[in-house]
């Protein structure tokens, strides 16, 4: 047996130090103690990849343009974003990593999903005001959501901004409803129905197409037989919409056609083709290449030459919001917390997003409901307005 | 090198544990586990709960496809019988935490014997093929069911032990890997009972097992009724881990998660269970760790999804060609060159 | 009752089971000659889909270019495939092999997400426009020719299997692989022949699917509805692909139109569920004796 070459003293010395290196990458406090941040779990890859590539793009233009002039009050923003895949799992142990490196006092999420899941947190460490990229209309609920808000109307009150116009058009029309067997797609349809009986429309039929169905020559013609005026499409990108259009038109139909936000950016709408043209939607964003006078918009066509999408209109202007947000509490020497943003938030009346949206805006609860409707112009390759800015 | 091995009775040879080395190693396992939670920042808490909900899910399916020889592609399906069962009772019946799990498990078991019903009449491919078919109808349900909340799904509030809401990482560790521990425990201790050894001569020969005397469907439909109650506590825990339960949230992708898990660990053995679920969960996390550490950052983090995707088929397709026994294997291997040393073999 | 409706919805659910059939066809092939369930048939479809799409609108190659690359190539990668991953797994249980095609359809999701991106697309229209009229029911013009299509090459693969050397050989290794080396057939060219006309015709069937519902990375998911074909047909059994498929497509359109879309999926699940057990071999499949 051969004498210890460790005293007590040394060993002791020496577990301390493996247990401090043991906990030191795994809590590590990696910001400067004046900044704010805003984390993100942003869909950079997988099926909402278009949409989470415009938004980061959005919110690091914009936290660049404000930390170009000083920050707010001398306090600079960090954007501190992590790829999720659009998977909740993956959403919610970004969140984890992202607040346990950096005291966190904005969010972005990537998904109603997420939004859901991460909300009882959200509540109970009350340090973080999120936005996201859903408007589901469940998330639209100061009660439920105290510490969430919508970058735009919620997609029940996007129908009713579409239905409001139908209504003006042509008043008594039959609208049909075509969604998608999803969350996404169901959200508004109860409500909507209910609110378009109430401006005096008549909704003939609600078809449900299961997710992933390639063949939709059934629900064509269930919807040629029930002769809408109007058709609004919901809980769709780009498929299976061009089908319908096609088919509804070789059978005759004469029905008008109508998106909601995710399928309504520039360049999904242009890939309909020929039959897409006067596809209508509504769009609470003004497009990048709109030529009305919005100061903020020549900025953003300053910085990127490029078009943009209304992703990236959407986190620009989230990115706008918080910081808004973040002025307003500061400025009234309050500490930055939930409650102390949503509450700077929801202070904001007929405020001017430099042209972003159309009118100003007024956050009174969750959401800003206020849209415009576009119309699809394919000779031109462009979304032309079609309508006055509605405000719900 | 591992000698003086002797057993002197037959329950002492059929012990879980039987040398003084793994009992050691054993003391000091729990000790870790014990002071992981104050040591760990809450991301790793977070990991460390989802892996111990994973490998309480994957030794479920290991008993019905790595024993019983029974492929099943539903275990996503009674996870959410489960979870939805205890969402329910939890919101709308309010009963204690321990009582919601177990009437998950319970319901996910009835749900596992209607399953497995057909499984005199149907074999192999087929079956996997109707439990398929089951996890859709489930699916269906819980979408349109306004029960179980539509597509929309159920909020679970936290669980409460002692009036206190186990609402944070730290807290849900002190219930999820306690559980999960003796749910792993009862797994080993099946497979030493008569039951056990019934379930293996199943997969290996079930006419063989019938001709010996097994009633093939009773034992059939307890092999399918244990492994989804395992699906059922396991599925109860994510409920009141992740707190919503919708049905999006059990797809058929996390049945063949799971059976992933079972193949790259290793079919047929409790360890395999374990070392599978604990990799297939981290290996997302370690993947980003390394693209973070390559040089190209962010140019690379675009294609990390992808990556995952096809790194996780890949790891199917080469443990089936290469090591078709799993990790546990190489893991054996290990222990036998420490047995033997400083022998060869 | 609305006959008209019903004869129109009928008409649109056979055509689109006309489809179905194709990529049945395909899925059957690869078992009729080796065995295995092949659950990745739904994204060699996606595959076939793709690279027409990188011929066809990335490099503008004209049609009569663009098909045939596509189609070829695809057989390529199930050549490809064969080699590598189902030869090494030939003595194994059938399982192992079919989770093995379970990593290869994530292997290739990952792939194309990778090359392409998740984004939705769409393919350049090549079918004839003009919409079909039986009396007064309205069939859309590109089912309709993907239904052509797809009785074209089930006729087709029919009279190859039983005249042709190839097919014959085809159906001997299947019966039996010892006797079938016993009588000097070339078993494992028999097996990558399977495979490769197994993958082309996977792309001949994306490249229909995909000009009527546009392509995506998840387009993959067609091919449990290709399951259910096959198992209602026979898994080895190429005219049970296509009734399974008429009988699929049939009863998905009318459950569609009658009970609403979210029905459709279950519809052809219960249907699945009843001929499991009541003929779990299918309409047409040969019952397997198992032997101890």
């Amino acid at each position: 047996m051969h004498k210890t070459l460790t005293s007590p003293r040394r060993r002791t010395l020496l577990a301390a130090a493996g247990a401090a290196a043991l906990t030191s990458p795994l809590s590590v406090l990696a910001q400067g103690a004046e900044e704010i941040v805003i984390g993100g779990s942003i869909p950079l890859t997988g099926v909402f990849a278009f949409a989470g590539v415009g938004i980061n793009a959005g919110i690091g233009d914009y936290v660049k343009m404000v930390n170009d002039a000083g920050g707010i009050k001398g306090r600079k923003l960090k954007y501190v974003p992590e790829d999720t895949g659009y998977k909740v799992d993956v959403s919610v142990a970004a969140y984890k990593k992202i607040t346990s490196q950096n005291k966190v006092n904005l969010y972005y999420g990537d998904s109603t999903g997420f939004s859901k899941t991460i909300n009882p947190e959200l509540d109970r460490a009350g340090t973080t005001l999120m936005a996201g990229a859903s408007f589901a209309s469940e998330l639209n609920d100061p009660a439920k959501y105290p510490n969430q808000f919508l970058v735009g109307p919620d997609y029940t009150e996007m129908f009713g901004i579409l239905l409001k116009h139908i209504a003006k058009e042509k008043p008594g029309a039959k609208v049909a409803f075509v969604y998608s067997d999803s969350e996404f797609g169901r959200d508004p349809i109860e409500k909507s129905e209910a609110a378009a009986k109430a401006l005096g429309l008549s909704v003939p039929v609600k078809i449900m197409t299961p997710a992933g169905s390639v063949d939709v020559s059934g629900e064509v013609i269930k919807l040629r037989r029930a002769a809408p005026d109007y058709t609004i499409f919901h809980g769709y990108i780009l498929a299976p919409i061009p089908e319908f259009i096609t088919q509804g038109k070789q059978q005759g139909m004469t029905s008008k056609w109508m998106g909601t936000f995710w399928t309504m950016d520039s360049s999904t709408v242009m890939k309909m083709g020929p039959d897409g043209d006067g596809f209508m939607g509504v769009m609470p964003y003004r497009y990048y290449y709109d030529t009305e006078k919005a100061p903020m918009l020549e900025k953003i066509r300053a910085m990127r030459p490029e078009y943009q999408s209304t992703a990236y209109i959407q986190g620009f202007l989230a990115a706008m919001l918080f910081t808004e947000a973040a002025k307003r509490t500061l400025d009234a020497g309050k500490p930055l917390d939930g409650k102390n943003l949503k509450a700077a938030l929801n202070s904001i009346k007929d405020f001017d997003t430099g042209g972003l949206i159309g009118v100003p805006i007024t956050i009174s609860g969750n959401s800003i409901p206020v849209g415009r409707v576009y119309r699809a112009d394919m000779k031109a390759q462009k979304m032309v307005a079609a309508s006055d800015w509605i405000k719900l | 090198m591992r000698i003086g091995t002797l057993k002197e009775t037959y329950i002492a040879d059929a012990a879980l544990f039987d040398s003084r080395t793994q009992k050691v190693w054993l003391a000091v396992g729990a000790a870790l586990l014990v002071l992981f939670p104050f040591m760990a920042s809450d991301y790793w808490l977070y990991l460390a709960c989802l892996v111990s909900i994973n490998v309480a899910s994957a030794t479920g399916l290991n008993i019905l496809t790595g024993y019983t020889g029974l492929v099943s592609l539903g275990q996503a399906a009674f996870m959410g019988l489960g979870a939805y069962t205890v969402a329910v009772l939890e919101t709308k019946v309010g009963t204690p935490f321990l009582l919601n799990l177990l009437a998950g498990g319970f319901i996910a078991m009835l749900g596992g014997i209607v399953v497995g019903i057909p499984s005199l009449r149907v074999k192999g491919l087929y079956l996997a093929i109707a439990t398929i078919a089951a996890s859709f109808i489930a699916h269906f349900i819980f979408a349109n069911w306004k029960f179980t909340g539509g597509t929309g799904g159920l909020s679970v509030p936290p669980a409460k032990m002692f009036g206190m809401a186990l609402d944070t990482s730290f807290r849900l560790y002190w219930l999820i890997v306690p559980v999960t521990i003796l749910m792993l425990l009862g797994a080993a201790n099946l497979f030493r009972t008569r039951v056990g050894r019934a379930f293996i001569a199943i997969r290996d020969r079930d006419i063989s097992a019938e001709v010996l005397g097994i009633p093939l469907l009773r034992y059939k439909l307890l092999s399918f009724g244990l492994s989804s109650f395992y699906a059922g506590v396991a599925g109860g825990l994510w409920a009141y881990f992740f707190r919503v339960v919708t049905p999006e949230s059990f797809p058929l992708l996390m049945s063949i998660f799971f059976l992933a898990a079972i193949i790259v660990g290793g079919m047929g053995s409790i360890l395999g269970g374990i070392l599978g679920a604990v990799f297939m969960t981290m290996v997302p996390e370690l993947l980003k760790l390394v693209v973070g550490l390559l040089p190209g950052g962010t140019e690379l983090t675009v294609f990390l999804s992808p990556v995952r995707t096809v790194i996780f088929g890949l790891l199917i397709i080469g443990f089936l060609v290469f090591e078709p026994h799993g990790l546990a294997e190489v893991w054996r291997r290990v222990r036998r060159f420490f047995h033997l040393w400083p022998f060869r073999n | 009752m609305d006959w008209a409706y019903l004869f129109e919805i009928s008409l649109t659910g056979i055509a689109g089971g006309g489809l179905y059939a194709l990529a049945a066809l395909a899925f059957v092939m690869v078992y009729k000659a080796t065995r295995v369930v092949n659950i990745a048939i739904g994204e060699l479809l996606m595959v076939g889909a793709y690279l027409f799409f990188t011929f066809a609108a990335t490099f503008a190659l004209p049609l009569w270019l663009a098909i045939p690359a596509a189609v070829l190539g695809t057989g390529l990668l199930g050549a490809v495939i064969e080699r590598t991953m189902i030869r090494p797994l030939l003595g194994e249980p059938p399982i192992s092999v079919f989770m093995v095609t379970v990593g290869l359809a994530s292997v290739l999701v990952g792939l194309v997400e990778m090359i392409w991106t998740a984004d939705q697309r769409r393919l350049p229209d090549f079918m004839p426009t003009q919409p079909i009229m039986v009396g007064d029911a309205f069939l859309a013009p590109k089912v309709f020719w993907g239904a052509v299509i797809a009785v074209v090459f089930i006729a087709a693969v029919l009279v190859v299997f039983r005249f042709w050397r190839g097919g014959v050989a085809l159906r001997a290794t299947a019966s039996d692989q010892a006797a079938a080396y016993s009588v000097g057939i070339n078993v494992p060219r028999v097996f990558s022949l399977a495979w490769v006309a197994s993958a082309m015709l996977a792309a001949i069937s994306g490249i229909i699917v995909g000009s009527i519902g546009g392509i995506s990375s998840s387009m993959g998911v067609f091919g449990l509805s290709v399951l259910v074909v096959v198992i209602v047909g026979g898994l080895d059994s190429v005219l049970g692909a296509l009734v399974g498929g008429i009988l699929i497509g049939l009863i998905e359109a009318l459950a569609g139109a009658y009970l609403g879309g979210e029905y459709k999926l279950l519809a052809t699940f219960i249907v699945l569920v009843a001929v499991l057990l009541v003929r779990p071999y299918g309409l047409f499949g040969t019952h397997e004796i198992e032997r101890l």
